[in-house]
């Protein structure tokens, strides 16, 4: 690595600043995303009475809840200052091998549930190992695995995805328990369970620690591999499960159903205020940004202009979000003292 | 190619500490190798009738590459990259000037609306501080829509002239479609000499220093995006040229390629390290890969798998050369 | 002492390529009798409808006689028109007698196929098309998808109602003419409101994602049109809970098992099921054989493949993998709900049957059975099957389906 060790000092002054004044920005940048998400609903009744109801948020729950579930993933990785594009690969592969090998009559599921999200873990790993060890640019790392993934499903399957969902998977999505939706119970838990992991554990603690700076971390005794193989590993697992609630919730499954999530995952990522250079970034920032993320998309569809139109809208609102987010965090602390000490001496590659 | 590559070796440029490590040579003897590879495989690879369709196929994705590696270079990502090259290809199909003098035209719009995306993209980075990858990504969008409403379905056709001249063979030789990535190669070189040249390594390097040493790092940045935009709309040009229609969501496969290309040329996608070269030479390394496995008789449903693991194994071996040539980098 | 080690390797390099060409040098023994030498190009792989279409000519290709008289490579080059290009310019450097492709772009290949054609390369287009002239399309898509089921639905709703439209890919051709079509016909009918038009982009998960987003805008809708995708769009519709809606869809099997569905008629699902007949390529491919046999005299043309129809009522499962009887849905347990139906004709295409669309193996005792001599020729198609052409007056003219419902 080639941090040398007159940036140790200031790293290691960035983790301890961070660790201070870590919930003042974010909270701000989660509310105002929460805050322009409520209005997103409320406003689209302008656009259909129908809309704002109770019905429309949870589509957008469920909608959002592949996105939510792969984002996590990505969001670790993006914290320690890398780059998950394999997630494609290892989102088709849950999706996938949940419809080929267990289907809608829950063969072996119990066993075969964990064996799918474990391969996701396992491609996830292979990552972490490319970028560890063989010093793989996570970008390529990532990016290569995802094209191996997808063509070792292409020979494996032939093409043709066979199976239907596996029934609990259904009732994941679409079932409810006392009343309440199912998806609202997945995606709390999951929310939780994500924020404790990321937030309140020593393991979540080194993420931000290696992101912000590994030579410090290695210096403060993380072990920088494991933490990294483990992050990756989550990362394929997430993806890979994102996979098997999106053929549980459409009924099946093909070898491109993960395409469509991968800039998502990190737009939701970034627009949660995570930087893309790592050491910063909270999940439930990123829970923010799936749903406003979510509701900016379903609102859009709901007016009826060209698809020309809408994709100019919502690049424009994803703009605007952040700039919105810049001028705030910026407003918060000087901005370049922060870049200044990020980006010295990191080797980001 | 390989004179370009000589040239560099034999005029070390001042800050010789950057580009002189050239990981261009690695990528030029893995493409030398798959050559010869091909060949083995297919008797017609040596045709200059092979070679002009090679370099045909790589020259819209060299040039994308060679406006990717500036925003690298400058520590960034450009997935606006999409957007330029499906509106650069959509105008050449919906306004067709025909002739030598509405080529050149129809490159001056296609340089001009890539600058101009390209700034839009630069400001949001550089003066207004968003992170590269968002603010490319609300461009990238955002340019994809407009290009759907100036062209909601593939079609149109490109200036026959734009069609038939860029894509013939010169002489019997050259390829014409060589001309454009060697004009911007030697740009690239004389940008090298210029304060922009190392501006923009140093601002990819180590913001910090380069503020304090009196860099201009917004306007180096900013200069990049654009410089890079205008590239994306040659490379739409040729893309148009190749393809002599048009189709909204020609960019789509540009978005990955560009940066393995990136990636491939030995510049670091951690900024401040590498060069134009290296992408020009590993768009095409990219382009023959596909090729060889054709020929090579692998079934195409795991020609994935051997693109993966290739691209992988390049930079793997590429890094591997890079650091015993160089010693242990400060 | 980065020169020497430039040197050393230009040294290597040019090694290298003298063995190369050592080896290329070597001369070619042509041995075996003389196959056909087919490729087959795809587009991209990965959904059912394409891989059943490969699996089709596969089959096609090991039924006698052709097991003797094809070599058939199969090539997938990705959604990038210009990954095709190489790869056709690979096909034709090969020395191809015929490529049978589903082309990404109805014009960016142009310019490689005129090429092949000036070798003797035949080019047959399935399903999509190219507008280059000495290509053969063979194609369902002026068929009249788009305003047939238009219509369908109008018949259903009686001429007045709140719909959605399914579309597919934004920005491709087959797109918009299904669409334009559709649109020709709803333009007739003033108490016909679309409230919401959205992209499924072909795929049942996201037909079935967009399709739950209009729902929540426009829960008073009445009927849908949909593109391919339409298992997706019914599944969203079913998950609903009560009143289900008319919905004119292609011919995924998922969708038309929902006409079976007890549960699903009670709750007032009615509906079209029609769209892109993976059995087109199958067609396309012994027309190709019979011209490269000899056996058929016919210049380049577009043809046009007959658009399957089958409504609500017509819709009747089959017997395991056997397609008999006029069967046309199969078992949910035997295919995914994704599943083109109609990989089969009982006079175009009757030498395939399930097995051979999903695994790509013939059926066993079966030899290829004569086409009749008559083909039906396409009209012109601007900008899908010809590039400065215009359409017939009649472009829009219906073909399955009569108005009952008297339109402006």
């Amino acid at each position: 690595m080639n941090a040398s060790p007159e940036t140790l000092p200031s790293a290691l002054a960035v983790v301890d600043q961070r660790a201070a004044a870590k919930t003042n920005p974010e909270t701000v940048t989660a509310i105002m995303l929460l805050l322009a998400t409520v209005l997103l609903i409320f406003g689209s009744k302008l656009i259909s009475p129908a809309l704002g109801s109770w019905e429309q948020v949870l589509t957008i729950l469920t909608l959002g809840s592949f996105l939510l579930v792969a984002a996590f993933g990505q969001g670790l990785v993006i914290l320690t200052g890398g780059l998950d594009l394999s997630v494609p690969g290892t989102f088709m592969l849950g999706g996938v091998l949940s419809a080929a090998w267990i289907g809608s009559g829950d063969v072996h599921l119990w066993f075969f549930l964990p064996t799918i999200l474990l391969l996701g873990g396992v491609v996830g790993a292979a990552n972490g190992l490319g970028v560890v060890l063989l010093k793989v640019p996570p970008f390529i790392m990532t990016m290569g695995m995802s094209i191996i993934v997808g063509s070792i499903a292409l020979g494996y399957t032939g093409g043709s995805t066979l199976g239907a969902a596996p029934t609990l998977l259904k009732a994941l999505m679409k079932g409810d328990t006392l009343g309440v939706p199912n998806i609202v119970l997945l995606i709390l838990v999951f929310s939780i369970a994500g924020w404790l992991l990321q937030s309140r554990t020593h393991f979540g603690r080194n993420l931000y620690a290696v992101g912000c700076s590994p030579a410090a971390a290695r210096i403060a005794g993380i072990p920088i591999t494991r933490t990294l193989v483990l992050v990756y590993a989550l990362s394929g697992i997430a993806s890979a499960f994102a996979g098997a609630l999106l053929t549980g919730y459409s009924n099946g499954a093909t070898l491109r159903m993960g395409d469509a999530y991968l800039l998502p995952t990190v737009a939701a990522v970034i627009l949660g205020g995570a930087s893309i250079l790592g050491g910063s970034g909270s999940f439930i920032n990123t829970l923010c940004g799936v749903l406003f993320l979510s509701t900016v998309e379903s609102v859009i569809a709901a007016t009826g202009l060209d698809q020309g139109w809408r994709l100019i809208i919502s690049g424009t609102i994803i703009v605007l979000a952040i700039l919105i987010q810049q001028a705030q965090a910026s407003g918060a602390r000087p901005g370049l003292s922060r870049l200044f000490k990020r980006s010295s001496g990191q080797p980001k590659s | 190619m390989a004179t370009l590559i000589q040239n560099t070796v034999e005029a070390p440029p001042p800050w010789r500490g950057v580009m002189g490590r050239h990981p261009a040579c690695f990528t030029l003897m893995l493409y030398i190798v798959m050559y010869g590879m091909y060949a083995m495989f297919d008797s017609k690879a040596l045709s200059s009738y092979t070679f002009t369709n090679l370099i045909n196929n790589a020259s819209p994705l060299a040039l994308a590459a060679a406006g990717q590696t500036l925003v690298v270079l400058a520590r960034g990502f450009d997935l606006s990259i999409v957007g330029t090259l499906s509106i650069a290809n959509v105008i050449m199909a919906v306004l067709p000037l025909d002739g030598p003098w509405g080529a050149l035209a129809s490159f001056a719009i296609c340089v001009g609306v890539g600058a101009l995306v390209g700034s839009a993209s630069g400001y949001l980075v550089a003066y207004r501080g968003v992170q590269s990858v968002a603010a490319t990504l609300g461009v990238m969008i955002i340019c994809q829509g407009i290009a759907l409403l100036i062209l909601p379905a593939p079609g149109g056709m490109v200036a026959e002239w734009v069609s038939d001249e860029m894509t013939s063979t010169l002489f019997s030789l050259v390829p014409a479609s060589i001309i454009l990535p060697v004009i911007v190669a030697g740009l690239w070189m004389l940008l090298g000499k210029t304060d922009l040249g190392t501006a923009l390594y140093a601002v990819g390097a180590d913001q910090a220093a380069a503020e304090l040493s009196g860099i201009p790092v917004k306007r180096t940045r900013l200069l990049a995006y654009v410089m890079a935009g205008a590239l994306y709309g040659v490379a739409g040009f040729m893309l148009s040229a190749q393809t002599a229609t048009g189709d909204p969501n020609a960019g789509m496969p540009f978005l990955l390629l560009s940066f393995a290309a990136v990636a491939l040329g030995g510049t670091s996608l951690a900024g401040g390290q590498g060069g134009l070269i290296g992408s020009l030479i590993g768009a095409a390394t990219l382009m023959l890969m596909q090729k060889v496995l054709f020929s090579g008789g692998v079934s195409s449903f795991y020609i994935g798998l051997f693109q993966g693991v290739l691209l992988i194994v390049a930079i793997v071996i590429g890094r591997l050369i890079n650091r015993s040539r160089t010693g242990d980098r400060p | 002492m980065i020169q020497s080690m430039t040197r050393r390797w230009h040294a290597l390099a040019l090694t290298l390529t003298i063995a190369a060409g050592a080896v290329f040098m070597a001369p070619v023994h042509a041995d075996e009798p003389k196959k056909f030498k087919i490729y087959l190009s795809l587009s991209y792989s990965g959904n059912n409808w394409m891989s059943e279409t490969a699996n089709i000519i596969k089959a096609l290709a090991k039924t006698p006689p052709y097991d003797k008289l094809v070599d058939l490579k199969e090539v997938i080059s990705g959604t990038d028109p210009q990954a095709q290009i190489a790869a056709y310019e690979s096909m034709i450097d090969a020395g191809a007698d015929g490529v049978i492709s589903f082309p990404i772009s109805p014009t960016a290949l142009n310019r490689v196929v005129k090429r092949g054609c000036e070798r003797g390369v035949k080019f047959f287009m399935y399903d999509s098309t190219v507008t280059e002239s000495c290509a053969y399309n063979v194609s369902y898509i002026s068929a009249g998808f788009g305003e047939n089921t238009a219509q369908a639905l109008v018949n259903e709703l009686g001429g007045k109602g709140k719909i959605f439209m399914v579309r597919g890919v934004p920005g491709t051709s087959v797109d918009k003419r299904h669409a334009d079509g559709a649109k020709a016909i709803f333009a007739k009918y003033p108490g016909i409101e679309v409230v919401s038009e959205y992209y499924g982009m072909w795929d049942d998960r996201i037909a079935q994602q967009e399709t739950a987003k209009a729902l929540a805008a426009h829960p008073d809708v009445d009927g849908i049109w949909s593109e391919l995708g339409e298992a997706g769009t019914l599944n969203a519709v079913a998950d609903r809970g009560g009143k289900m809606v008319p919905i004119v869809g292609e011919n995924m099997n998922g969708f038309r098992l929902g006409f079976l569905n007890p549960d699903y008629q009670k709750r007032g699902l009615q509906g079209v099921s029609s769209g892109s007949p993976p059995a087109t390529a199958g067609y396309a491919f012994k027309l190709m054989m019979e011209i490269l046999t000899g056996k058929r005299k016919q210049e380049p043309v577009s043809i046009e493949y007959p658009l399957p129809w089958a409504t609500s009522e017509q819709i009747k499962l089959c017997n395991g993998s056997k397609i008999e009887n006029g069967c046309n849905v199969f078992d949910a347990s035997l295919v995914p709900q994704g599943f083109s139906t109609v990989i089969h004709d009982d006079v175009l295409l009757p030498e395939i049957d399930l097995r051979a669309a999903l695994e790509g193996k013939p059926v066993d005792g079966m030899t290829i059975q004569p086409l009749p001599a008559a083909i039906h020729q396409a009209p012109p198609e601007p900008g899908i099957n010809c590039q400065r052409c215009e359409a017939p007056a009649d472009h829009y003219k219906l073909t399955v389906v009569q108005p009952t419902v008297a339109g402006q």
